[in-house]
């Protein structure tokens, strides 16, 4: 393509879509809207992602030793762990550490552990801390290994995990269905616009094709206008989602002061805009290779 | 220049517009095609710039079977023919030096070649004191006159035009038909469908009689009524 018909091209698309500014409007908007909405599901996503990281390193199991086992049976129950396929690593904490860890964690002043000096008294029992290659096995692995044997209790966090993964899960289905939906409603329009733009457009068009303009001659302008629709629905969320995603991370900041941290306004705004300036455009070319295949057939 | 055998175009309705038409046009002819109001003109020019193709029979022109022409070689062959109209298909809104413009840029013209050429042609046409007057602003005469610039401003080796002389009055007529035969002269092979007898009868040219679809007669130096 010569340079000076892209220029040409890029002015024509412009004027057009000044020309149908309502249509164009809305092209724009219902883009805007698609976009925003993903962006705002993007980020939730993102953040539960990152705070699950953030709970999944809390997330373990814990295995209490049966105080009867036998070495034989403390051996069996090591090798059965080691293999594991699902488990990243099994740290023992015998009852001795298990209780140093206690009185560390309540303060030397506590007297709640009094009395508990002599080892022959400690209360606690042997244990193996668990962690996970993936959290979401948790309740599955902890049922498993409930059945080794040297087992005398098996703990973790199963509510909280379980609902995190549900939850996200459904706003998924939801979030996804509703993108599609507005995703075609967007293309319609904007489909729709440059059909418009073809019909002001018919004469010069029909004038072009007498005197031998070439098909991709005729359909640049309407590409790009399409392109331009898609690409000015992506600023508004853009901009929206900036300012938005930073005051809901200052509330956070001053409101909520033991919430783990969400992900940094830069590092979140980066893949947004990865996601959603070709998704943008995207929507914008498929829509006038729609109206193009229809209306434009040379 | 154009080369018709046994050309028949046969409507999607079934109405059979040309029963296998076969002519002969030499490069440098002047040409009349006459007919009644439903003769099969217009059909027969639009497969000339492949707008329609023909049902059966070939059509060559500049050598060039049509039917088997693609893409870029229809916008090609297109470029090589400039096309009259007889409601002058000007925009309106632009002045006559941007009408010649848009149409020399979408035919892949520089823009140099456009400041060059759009001043000769004006003058060839007899409109330079018109090049910045807007299309509405133009009398029926002057239009065509716009149209003609147009037509010839990619230096076409032939010139088609549909009823040139349809929407002007008779003198009008008489000045455009002259500056089509002045082109012609110059080397461009010229195709006139018309109706309108005064023209024909002057020019004293070549003319094709068209009836319901049918070439009835073929005169050198003919009248619009045929002589038997
Ligand atoms: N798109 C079409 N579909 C069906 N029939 C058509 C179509 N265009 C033209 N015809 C028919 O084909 C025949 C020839 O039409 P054409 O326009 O070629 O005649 P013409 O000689 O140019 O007439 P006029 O002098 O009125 O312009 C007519 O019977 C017309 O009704
Ligand atoms: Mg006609």
């Amino acid at each position: 393509m010569l340079f000076r018909n892209i220029l040409f091209f890029m002015g024509e698309s412009w004027k057009n879509l000044f020309r149908n500014g309502w249509m164009s409007l809305a092209s724009i908007g219902v883009v805007a809207v698609t976009l925003f909405i993903l962006s705002v599901f993007v980020l939730i996503n993102m953040n539960v992602h990152h705070l699950t990281e953030v709970i999944e390193q809390d997330v373990e199991i814990a295995l209490y030793i049966d105080e009867e086992a036998t070495s034989d049976e403390r051996e069996q129950l090591v090798e059965n762990l080691r293999n594991h396929p699902e488990i990243k690593k099994a740290d023992f904490v015998s009852k001795e550490e298990g209780l140093e860890r206690l009185r560390d964690q309540l303060g030397e002043e506590n007297g709640l552990l009094e009395g508990y000096e002599n080892p022959e008294d400690n209360p606690l029992r042997d244990a193996y801390e668990i962690s996970m290659h993936d959290p979401e096995a948790v309740s599955s692995v902890a049922r498993e290994i409930e059945t080794y044997p040297a087992v005398g209790g098996v703990e973790f966090g199963e509510d909280v995990v379980e609902n995190l993964f549900d939850f996200t899960g459904v706003l998924q289905v939801t979030v996804m269905g509703l993108m599609v939906a507005l995703a075609l409603t967007a293309t319609f329009l904007i489909s729709h616009t440059i059909r418009l733009t073809v019909m002001l457009r018919k004469r010069e068009i029909t004038i072009m094709k007498y005197v031998g303009a070439t098909n991709w001659f005729i359909r640049w302008p309407f590409l790009f206008e399409g392109f331009n629709l898609g690409l000015l629905g992506t600023v508004i969320p853009l901009v929206g989602i900036y300012f938005g995603y930073e005051s809901v991370l200052q509330w956070i900041d001053a409101n909520l002061k033991f919430f783990p941290s969400l992900i940094p306004l830069e590092t979140a705004m980066g893949q947004v805009i990865i996601l959603v300036v070709p998704l943008g455009m995207a929507l914008g070319i498929i829509g006038s290779l729609i109206s193009m295949g229809r209306y434009l057939k040379v | 220049m154009i080369e018709a055998v046994n050309v028949t175009k046969k409507y999607n309705d079934g109405n059979q517009a040309l029963k296998k038409v076969s002519f002969l046009i030499d490069r440098g002819e002047f040409v009349f095609l006459v007919g009644q109001s439903g003769a099969g003109k217009s059909t027969l020019f639009k497969m000339i710039i492949k707008e329609l193709v023909p049902t059966s029979g070939t059509l060559k022109v500049f050598g060039r079977d049509v039917s088997r022409l693609r893409g870029k070689e229809v916008s090609v062959l297109r470029r090589n023919i400039g096309i009259v109209f007889q409601d002058f298909r000007l925009l309106e809104e632009k002045t006559v030096y941007d009408n010649i413009a848009f149409a020399m840029r979408a035919s892949g013209a520089s823009p140099r070649e456009m400041r060059k050429r759009i001043p000769q042609v004006l003058e060839q046409v007899g409109l330079k004191k018109k090049v910045y007057s807007r299309v509405n602003e133009l009398s029926g005469g002057e239009l065509q006159r716009a149209g003609i610039a147009r037509a010839i401003s990619n230096r076409p080796a032939m010139i088609v035009a549909d009823e040139p002389t349809g929407n002007l009055d008779p003198q009008t007529s008489m000045d455009i038909i002259k500056l089509l035969r002045n082109i012609n002269v110059k080397g461009t092979t010229v195709l006139v469908a018309t109706h309108d007898q005064q023209i024909v009868d002057e020019l004293k040219k070549r003319v094709i009689y068209l009836e319901e679809g049918r070439i009835v007669g073929d005169q050198e130096k003919g009248a619009y009524v045929r002589a038997l």
